[in-house]
């Protein structure tokens, strides 16, 4: 077990039942997503079986269990977006990344989640990708989006 | 205290605190349920169970609700009808439909409910489920597309045998019953008991069939099969088919092996005397060595499993004489066999047991030989049954037949070894007989009567009192273990472990009955076996005794019984 991973435990000294949750939470903060020998770890500390675990976590949205794309999109699937044809916006998605929902694309550069409303109807349709909103989506706009996170992955950040 | 309630115009004596449905049940009103299970907790999944409470706006599902004052029930009236036949349509709008190719097909609630409700169309229609099938078990097969999400087999394996091996994966209409990570049970913490097998009301859970298998052995040319008949399997059998004891149900399976094309039954009663044997001489020795840890018994598969994957530190304790089906295989695939060698045939043994761990057993590595198993397959008393009916062998009419030398002479102590609690007093029985010799010193073995005091019996033998105990369940064998840990005992010499609820008369290869406590009747049915054998203790068994005394010369022999376990690391 590192240093990373104990340093979490160190804030459940109560090894209760009830952490299980809540430390998912930090360890997915800090590691990205839950690998295997996460929750086998979990498991042990909290003395409950992995399987349990495992059911536990796959039943919420929010954890997942591979590691995302360096630009994590997620799209909204609410009732205005669909509306205003998110489902396109979908299709398009995964032509163009050739990943479907849930999936990391081969060189880590993108991943694909769809989520209910995120709260922006009136400028349906839109995706939101680490947190920055792209609205009122077509399909060109979406091309000229994704090319631009392409051909810019290694400075986008670096610019911040 | 008890009150009366209104049911369907009728006042029922009730219970104050007890569950409508068992009310209902007891005073044989049929409520049908798809997930309850009695001793478990309610978890109200499959809403058959719903009644009409007068007062309540709802129905209420009758599996989780206490009975009340003054109530006034009706469990058969239009809206409950509606309700019911509604959600048994709701339950078959994703499910197969492959009946004909199911092997629960005439034995599934699911199917009984249909048909009870009049279900005549499909009437709601939704993506089948098409999820992975799991062969990867060496005892359970898993389909989870006729899963019907009632979690019978979850509750038991968490309830009884602490395994958790399954559990429910992800939510909603993706829900699935699955091992950890969606891998296959081979790679999880299943300890192949079973118990799954025999709860599900459908086919989602059934076992992994060895039948065909076995008619190819039995129609080949080049294999020589052989029958290991054990006594829990001639019990069960004789319980199923209502034989009864003197009308020699041993002798009228053997009559039907043997037109089935077995060429030599033997008698693994045979075994389990020599089990017995070897125990009471390792835990004689063990009570001059470490008499204050107990020593574990290890005929159950199951618990050998169990104990490997969750609680190593107890390997130690465990006899480390070979389980009845192993000490069988063994013997047969090393005696020379004149007849199969003339023909140049190669022996084939099938084991005939009520359990489906026997078949991951035989896997196992130390019991294999040049990577070919002691024993080649296995025959669950469910298969055997649906063998006689495809074979169109009416069992109760044949003419009895007898097993074949050298393993055909066993005593009472095979049946004991059926249910939990008589291979404890079997070995006590051996124990006696090894110190005191045939003398007769009044030994007598009384388990407490009391159904909730400890099962424990101590008996005196020789200058030493024996404390012997019997544990069924994992959960139950887990308690106890700790009970005797944390009030540091020291007066338990032998612990009888058996991984499924009433011992082999509960095991995951029995038929599968509508209710869960079959195996009481089962364990009648052995001891009223016990009755009519002649030889009563394991040492009356002297072709066995012979044996003994014959491979003592020859050490080699005698360390092919005994076996070892390794601690063995799996996601848990």
């Amino acid at each position: 077990m590192d240093t990373k991973l104990s340093s979490i435990f160190e804030g459940f000294p109560n090894k209760q039942r009830d952490d299980l949750i809540p430390l998912l939470h930090k360890i997915q903060d800090q590691y990205g997503f839950l690998s295997e020998e996460l929750i086998i770890e979990v498991g042990k500390y909290l003395d409950i079986s992995v399987n349990k675990i495992y059911g536990v976590a796959t039943f919420y949205d929010n954890f997942h269990f591979g590691p995302r794309g360096k630009f994590h999109i997620r799209l909204c699937h609410g009732t205005a977006c669909h509306v205003a044809g998110s489902s396109n916006i979908l299709s398009e998605l995964e032509k163009q990344l050739k990943i479907s929902n849930g999936e990391t694309d081969k060189r880590g550069l993108f991943s694909l989640e769809v989520v209910s409303c995120i709260g922006a109807c009136g400028l349906a349709p839109l995706i939101e990708i680490n947190n920055e909103y792209f609205t009122r989506l077509t399909s060109d706009s979406l091309k000229e989006i994704l090319n631009h996170f392409r051909e810019n992955h290694n400075s986008i950040y670096e610019e911040q | 205290m008890s009150f009366t309630i209104q049911v369907n115009n009728t006042p029922i004596e009730v219970q104050e605190g007890e569950i409508l449905l068992n009310a209902l049940r007891r005073n044989g009103i049929k409520i049908p349920t798809l997930c309850y299970m009695p001793g478990f907790t309610p978890s109200g999944a499959c809403r058959l169970c719903v009644v009409e409470v007068e007062g309540k706006r709802d129905l209420v599902t009758s599996c989780a609700y206490p009975v009340e004052p003054d109530m006034v029930v009706k469990t058969n009236s239009i809206r409950v009808n509606k309700a019911k036949k509604s959600l048994v349509e709701m339950l078959l709008s994703n499910h197969p439909d492959d009946c004909l190719y199911c092997e629960r097909n005439g034995n599934c609630e699911l199917q009984w409910l249909a048909e009870e409700m009049n279900i005549k169309e499909r009437k709601y229609f939704s993506q089948k489920k098409s999820e992975q099938r799991d062969h990867s078990s060496p005892s359970v097969y898993r389909d989870p597309a006729k899963c019907i999400l009632c979690s019978r087999c979850v509750r038991v394996c968490e309830e009884v045998q602490l395994v958790t091996a399954i559990e429910f994966v992800s939510r909603g209409n993706k829900t699935t019953v699955n091992s950890a990570f969606n891998k296959g049970l081979n790679i999880s913490s299943c300890i192949n008991c079973g118990q799954c097998i025999m709860v599900c009301p459908t086919g989602a859970l059934v076992d992994i069939s060895h039948i065909e298998k076995i008619q190819t052995a039995l129609g080949s040319t080049k294999k020589y099969p052989v029958a290991l008949l054990s006594p829990a399997f001639v019990a069960s059998v004789a319980d199923h088919f209502n034989i009864k004891p003197t009308e020699n149900p041993a002798g009228l399976i053997i009559a039907a092996l043997r037109s089935m094309g077995f060429r030599k039954i033997y008698d693994l009663g045979w075994a389990n005397d020599l089990n017995i044997y070897l125990e009471a001489q390792l835990l004689l020795d063990r009570s001059l060595t470490r008499p204050d840890t107990p020593m574990l018994s290890s005929c159950c598969p199951a618990w050998i499993k169990y104990a490997e994957e969750f609680t190593p530190e107890i390997i130690a304790d465990i006899s480390i004489s070979k389980s009845p089906q192993q000490l069988m295989g063994y013997l047969v695939k090393n005696q020379e066999n004149t007849e199969a060698i003339n023909e140049s045939r190669q022996l084939y043994t099938v084991s005939l047991m009520a359990c489906v761990a026997n078949k991951y057993e035989s896997s196992r590595e130390e019991n294999t030989r040049k990577g070919v198993s002691e024993i080649d397959a296995t025959l669950t008393v469910r298969e055997f049954i649906k063998m006689l009916r495809s074979y169109g062998i009416n069992i109760t009419r044949l003419e009895p037949g007898v097993s074949d030398s050298p393993f055909n002479s066993s005593s009472a102590a095979g049946y004991q070894m059926a249910y939990s609690g008589g291979k404890a007093e079997a070995v006590a029985f051996q124990l006696n007989q090894i110190i005191n010799g045939d003398k007769k010193t009044g030994f007598k073995f009384t388990p407490p009567k009391n159904p909730g005091s400890r099962k424990e019996v101590k008996v005196k033998i020789g200058n030493q009192e024996f404390g012997f105990a019997w544990v069924n369940g994992i959960a139950d064998a887990q308690k106890y273990f700790d009970m005797l840990k944390a009030e540091k005992r020291t007066d338990i010499h032998y612990v009888e472990v058996m991984a499924c609820q009433g011992g082999c008369a509960g095991g995951g290869g029995q038929p599968v009955y509508y209710f869960l406590d079959k195996h009481r009747t089962r364990k009648k049915t052995s001891q009223e076996m016990e009755k009519n054998c002649k030889l009563k203790t394991s040492a009356q068994n002297m072709q066995m005794i012979e044996f003994i005394k014959a491979g003592s010369k020859s050490k080699e022999k005698l360390t092919g019984l005994h076996t070892h376990f390794t601690k063995r690391n799996v996601v848990k």
